[in-house]
């Protein structure tokens, strides 16, 4: 029986292609693998790195950075209860980026001289400043017009605002992925050129600007760090630069701040791969 | 019998480019006409002027008894062309369904957005054109799940769905490979013989000598030569109407 079987095995015949197939398989994996040990040794030098451990060779005596555990263990939960703070700045901004992103796409693509002088002039001014002036705009400079906004708002408006015009590129490139075939078509069903672009350009640029909203919404994760300058929001930034500073910690809050940040981002980023292929599954 | 189409004296120009030259054609009800002729000799634009998809730059197109002038602006222009675009059906050479909608959404589109039909009623008729046009199985797939022929039969019932008196075919068959042909020809004939009114912009002259009741060639934007199929293969007038037809006389 086993015998017979294992006859079957190795009369399969293996066409080159087959091999060739194999082989690249092989290196492939040899590579994957590879890189996984390097990142892991790298992780491990970087934790040798902060170890704290003393020692010598050849009479010289080395000494690796020591952090202060006992700090680390009594703030890291203060700190750590920023995170759903920072995510929930970041999904706010996000969802008013996206609107003004598209608003400012659609504006782009416009006829009408000030529809898109508007939309032009909104990316131009807010591209052209620093987006933490544009923080402290909000908050700082409104309130001598009479206009006092919260740290939270200030912050997400100014976030919004800064995102949208960057992001407006990406949305005016959905618009345009959208081919003169499809606007043909719909307009020779009848449809008004609002029901065009509601029913059939805008659903289709939104699809093909998913996944690079994602990255956005990554990158936003990490610049909402600087809203913690206005002080009154309590984010993770502004929690590791307030324990830190206070007990002179610094080293060890802002690398409790940064392991967080890190791995938010490689969440987010693994969500978004998994959201691409999702996307890339689908039509067209 | 009252036309149903009629074009007089249509001229276009891209720029300087003068691509119709003042064509004037009826067409009535029921009839099968094919526009045949080389490429750029404007027999698309002639189509597509049809439908104000390329604005003419002078004549008067009249689908249906609503006529539409090229002196008339502005709104009322916008209306009249809507009006116009309701009672013709058009079929794309590269299909256009719309990729982010299956194929029972793609046909009942027309009806639920533009004659804001309720949900139920628009299906029905969707289901009703996808089986004339033997798509009905496939009424839950994604356009990208479907062959270049089974497209093109979707984007067909889509145009139906919107019961136009007239359907305009913008060369339906010239994205296809050959192999894909045939089904799409059997459907356009089968409407044929329903008694649907077309206009086919078409390089297939067997169809067109098999199903035309009438063919126009078209040549530098001119009307050089038109008649009912046996008379067009049988005995043309033009030289180049003989160079157009060459591999299919005798």
């Amino acid at each position: 029986m086993s015998l017979s079987g294992h006859r079957n095995e190795s009369q399969k015949i293996l066409t080159q292609g087959d091999l060739i197939f194999a082989a690249q398989n092989r290196t492939k994996r040899i590579f994957t693998t590879n890189v996984a040990i390097s990142w892991a040794l790298l992780l491990l030098f970087l934790l040798f790195l902060f170890s704290g451990i003393t020692f010598s060779i050849g009479g010289h005596t080395f000494k690796t950075i020591h952090l202060d555990t006992e700090f680390i263990k009594e703030n890291v939960g203060f700190i750590a209860s920023g995170v759903g703070v920072t995510i929930g700045i970041s999904i706010l901004s996000i969802l008013l980026a996206t609107i003004l992103a598209l608003l400012a796409a659609l504006g782009r693509l416009s006829k009408i001289p000030p529809i898109y002088a508007l939309s032009t002039f909104y990316v131009s001014l807010i591209r052209g400043t620093p987006l933490y002036l544009q923080i402290f705009f909000f908050f700082l400079a409104l309130p001598q017009l009479g206009i006092i906004l919260t740290g939270m708002f200030a912050g997400v408006l100014a976030l919004g605002l800064n995102y949208g015009a960057y992001m407006s590129e990406i949305f005016r490139a959905g618009l345009s992925s959208v081919g003169k075939g499809q606007r043909e078509a719909a307009l020779a069903l009848g449809m008004t050129p609002n029901q065009m672009m509601r029913r059939v350009v805008i659903p289709q640029a939104l699809r093909f600007s998913i996944p690079p909203t994602g990255n956005e919404f990554i990158a936003m994760l990490k610049d909402s760090a600087l809203v913690s300058a206005t002080g009154f929001v309590h984010e993770l930034m502004w929690r590791a630069t307030r324990v830190g500073r206070a007990q002179f910690h610094n080293l060890e809050a802002l690398i409790i701040a940064a392991v967080f940040y890190w791995i938010m981002t490689l969440v987010f980023s693994g969500l978004q791969g998994r959201l691409e292929a999702y996307m890339a599954r689908g039509d067209r | 019998m009252k036309p149903i189409i009629k074009i007089s004296h249509l001229d276009k120009y891209f720029g300087k480019l003068h691509v119709l030259k003042d064509v004037s054609l009826e067409i009535v009800p029921k009839e099968v006409c094919c526009v045949i002729g080389r490429s750029g000799s404007g027999k698309s634009t002639l189509l597509r002027c049809i439908n104000f998809l390329e604005e003419p730059s002078e004549g008067i197109i009249e689908v249906d008894g609503l006529e539409v002038n090229v002196t008339v602006k502005g709104k009322q222009r916008r209306q009249l062309v809507h009006d116009l675009r309701l009672k013709t059906g058009m079929v794309f050479q590269e299909f256009n369904l719309f990729p982010h909608l299956s194929v029972i959404e793609n046909v009942s589109e027309g009806p639920i957005t533009v004659k804001n039909m309720d949900k139920a009623n628009a299906i029905e008729i969707a289901e009703m054109n996808l089986k004339r046009v033997g798509m009905l199985d496939k009424r839950d797939e994604f356009p990208s799940r479907l062959s270049g022929g089974q497209k093109q039969r979707v984007a067909i019932a889509r145009a139906l769905a919107m019961e136009p008196q007239v359907m305009l075919f913008d060369e339906p068959t010239s994205a296809l490979d050959p192999e894909l042909i045939g089904e799409v020809l059997t459907v356009m004939k089968k409407l044929a013989e329903e008694g649907t009114t077309m206009m086919v912009v078409t390089h297939e002259m067997g169809f067109a000598q098999e199903v035309a009741d009438r063919i126009i060639v078209l040549a530098d934007g001119e009307i050089i030569e038109e008649g009912p199929p046996d008379q067009l293969f049988g005995n043309q007038q033009d030289k180049r109407t003989q160079a157009l037809l060459e591999r299919y006389i005798n």
